[in-house]
């Protein structure tokens, strides 16, 4: 059997100016075009990169409404096989519990992956949580912050992946099925091909996983299985700042700065020299 | 002999606090201890708990290189509030394989403020894994039910953190800027600004407990040390907790050698926007924070340009800073944006467009064009002239 891989995308808003009904504490997505979210671009291309080696399959996985089909569509273009969608009614509204949930359900359903990969976060809400629920959901060991994958053993089961800290490189070993979360901004996706669209037009590589094919409890999905609620929504407080403004000349301004600076004790001349007084 | 002390699974204390002698039961503790969940309401695949069979805040700690870190002791400060507001104790959690580095590490989270410290010890721990020292954990929470558990959500504690909750299906929330208790329920409100950044959202996780939250390293401050604080060292073998076998294990390490102090420990910082635009531009700011004896630091937009590294972009998805001094330079001020800069001493702008939101967000602003008043600023600081 070829390497099977695995990718979770997320449709997401794309703007900054996504607003909330504080009502209801939900986001008003109404009229706001949504994208693939940018870092399961890089978990993606880390897949692409891992078939372009060693062969093999890779498929996407979101649960999302069926609009996100323009999603999937988007990563086949990259070179992506084949997509599924996990959609229905009951799985609206869950937390990242209630998602990783199904998430690792329908990839049950579907048959494990040698590797599951997951972008880093996201970026409407981006807990960086659902790579690590679904290893604990699917019992599998995971690895985040990966930006290289350095070797893949499917005989032995084992892979070698590099991850990304902030003050070293680390090179793992795990086995396999293992779930590999994207270092962000760790690789340049590769572009859209449209010879690549064309042919998600052509053979329809997509599968479509309800409820009804779960057969999950109600209770354990979409809001009602989600532990956490967003019970409220409030303007963030304004840090109080002095708010000072000059206007003018740029050397005038400059020296206005330093003489502020001064008064608030941060800088100090001391031997004809200026230094910053330390706390 | 290890030296172990085993504890049971607490309940809610209630017996009065001391100093309430007498008195009546605090109406919090009255809340807590009524609270009570439908079991027939809950996901079958969860076991159902009621949250009055747990009390406590737990601080998980964390070591880097043998030492406490110091994203850790700055989650006692809210934790500190949390077990207040909820009249209980602030508890630290530590894991790992070296005894002598574990209990420095706890005597430190006691000096700034932890009650009690349990210590989850195992030689099999001495190699940090995610999973690993995440079962252990949950399985130590499991036996040990506290009320709360907060995670510093440094890059550890955000692999760390979602793997403990979920084996505990129990919710999660991630970095929190505040915490408080919802008086009328008893249930923590983690708060954490959504998306638009402008905004807070508070989270609550009425049915579940431990009820989990994570914070960015420096959206609290430490709390104050002092080295006569006593408290109680609880050791636990880790083996008692279920050690799994790991499937993964590092084969080698290499350090990314850094001259520069992390922006999130600068006492200064010089950041630079899309106006700088230029990577000369950005050497000019190089010049400026060196003579302040801060670090650069950008906007997304910057690190999008490639004018700056993503690990010191300053914001919502970048970093929080607590510089006494930040200086933004030809950056707008989107929200996501200045949600990292809220805990800066002073906030100096600088940007040509007089109706740029940052000018709201500033002590001290100045409308002009960002390279002449560098310029002068440099000149100023090289030569030492009045003002
Ligand atoms: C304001 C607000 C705050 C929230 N805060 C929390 C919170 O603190 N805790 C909580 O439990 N929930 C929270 N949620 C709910 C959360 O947004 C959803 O559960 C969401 O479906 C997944 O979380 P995420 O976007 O943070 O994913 P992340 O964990 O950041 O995503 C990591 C990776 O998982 C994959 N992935 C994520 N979602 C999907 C998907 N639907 N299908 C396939 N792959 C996917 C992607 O590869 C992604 O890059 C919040 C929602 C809102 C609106
Ligand atoms: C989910 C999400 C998360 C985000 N996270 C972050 C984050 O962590 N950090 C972050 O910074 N952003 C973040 N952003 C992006 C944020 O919304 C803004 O787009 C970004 O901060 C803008 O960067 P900027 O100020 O450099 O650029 P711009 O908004 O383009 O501003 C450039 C500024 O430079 C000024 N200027 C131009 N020329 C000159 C000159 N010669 N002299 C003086 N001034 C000049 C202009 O007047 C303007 O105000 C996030 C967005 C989203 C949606």
């Amino acid at each position: 059997m070829s390497l099977e891989m695995m990718v979770g995308i997320k449709w997401v808003p794309n703007t900054q100016n996504v607003r909330f009904d504080p009502k209801t504490g939900t986001l008003i997505r109404e009229g706001v075009p949504s994208i693939v979210n940018p870092a399961d671009l890089d978990a993606v291309e880390l897949a692409l990169k891992v078939k372009d080696t060693y062969g093999g399959r890779v498929r996407v996985i979101t649960m999302a409404p069926p609009s996100a089909v323009k999603g999937i569509e988007h990563v086949i273009g990259m070179g992506v096989d084949a997509g599924v969608l996990v959609t229905d009614r009951v799985f609206a509204g869950a937390d990242t519990l209630a998602t990783s949930y199904v998430l690792s359900q329908a990839i049950k359903k579907l048959g494990l992956p040698d590797l599951l990969f997951f972008g880093q976060e996201t970026i409407d809400s981006s807990t960086a949580h659902i790579p690590a629920q679904v290893a604990s959901w699917l019992d599998l060991p995971y690895v985040y912050y990966v930006d290289r994958v350095e070797e893949v053993n499917r005989e032995e089961g084992y892979a070698v992946v590099r991850r990304k800290l902030e003050d070293r490189y680390e090179w793992v070993r795990v086995e396999l099925p293992a779930v590999i979360a994207a270092a962000l901004k760790s690789q340049v996706p590769r572009p859209v091909r449209l010879s690549e669209k064309l042919r998600f037009h052509r053979d329809k590589p997509l599968q479509t996983l309800t409820n009804k094919d779960l057969g999950l409890d109600p209770r354990c999905v979409g809001l009602r299985g989600s532990p956490t609620i967003v019970a409220k929504v409030t303007w963030m407080p304004e840090v109080p700042r002095k708010r000072q403004v000059f206007k003018g000349d740029a050397r005038e301004a400059a020296r206005w700065l330093v003489k502020k600076l001064a008064e608030e004790g941060i800088l100090v001349r001391e031997d004809g020299r200026w230094r910053v007084r330390v706390a | 002999m290890e030296g172990e002390s085993r504890m049971s699974a607490e309940t809610i204390q209630k017996t009065p606090a001391p100093g309430e002698e007498g008195g009546e039961m605090p109406a919090i503790l009255r809340i807590r201890l009524s609270k009570k969940v439908d079991c027939e309401k809950q996901c079958p695949e969860w076991e159902c708990l009621q949250p009055s069979q747990f009390d406590k805040v737990w601080v998980v700690g964390e070591l880097e290189e043998g030492r406490v870190s110091e994203p850790s002791l700055q989650m006692l400060t809210p934790g500190l509030e949390l077990a207040k507001k909820l009249y209980t104790s602030l508890e630290a959690v530590l894991i790992g394989g070296d005894r002598e580095a574990l209990e420095k590490a706890a005597r430190e989270m006691i000096y700034h403020g932890a009650e009690r410290v349990h210590i989850i010890h195992s030689e099999a721990l001495r190699e940090y894994m995610a999973e690993v020292y995440a079962r252990v954990l949950a399985a130590y929470a499991h036996k040990h039910r506290p009320d709360v558990m907060l995670f510093p959500a440094t890059m550890r504690g955000r692999e760390l953190a979602p793997y403990v909750a979920n084996t505990l299906r129990a919710g999660i929330t991630a970095d929190c800027i505040r915490f408080d208790v919802d008086e009328k329920t008893g249930d923590v409100d983690m708060i954490r600004p959504p998306f638009a950044a402008i905004m807070l959202a508070y989270i609550k996780t009425p049915t579940r407990r431990p009820q989990i939250g994570t914070a960015r390293p420096n959206v609290f401050p430490k709390p104050p040390r002092d080295e006569t604080r006593e408290g109680e060292l609880l050791w636990a073998r880790a083996e008692d907790y279920g050690v799994p076998r790991p499937r993964s294990r590092v084969l080698r390490v290499e350090r990314i050698e850094k001259k520069e102090i992390p922006i999130e420990k600068a006492e200064v910082i010089v950041s630079g926007g899309k106006g700088v635009g230029t990577h000369e531009g950005f050497q000019m700011l190089e010049r400026l924070a060196e003579l302040l004896g801060g670090v650069v630091g950008g906007s997304r937009k910057a690190v999008d340009m490639g004018l700056v590294p993503y690990e010191r972009q300053v914001g919502q998805t970048g970093k929080t800073v607590r510089a006494r001094l930040y200086i933004a330079v030809g950056i707008s001020g989107a929200a996501q944006h200045t949600v990292g800069i809220r805990e800066c001493g002073t906030v100096v702008a600088i940007n040509k467009d007089p109706e740029a939101p940052i000018f709201q967000h500033a002590d001290y602003g100045v409308v002009a064009d960002w390279k002449e008043v560098v310029t002068e600023l440099i000149r100023i600081l090289e030569t030492g002239e009045e003002v």
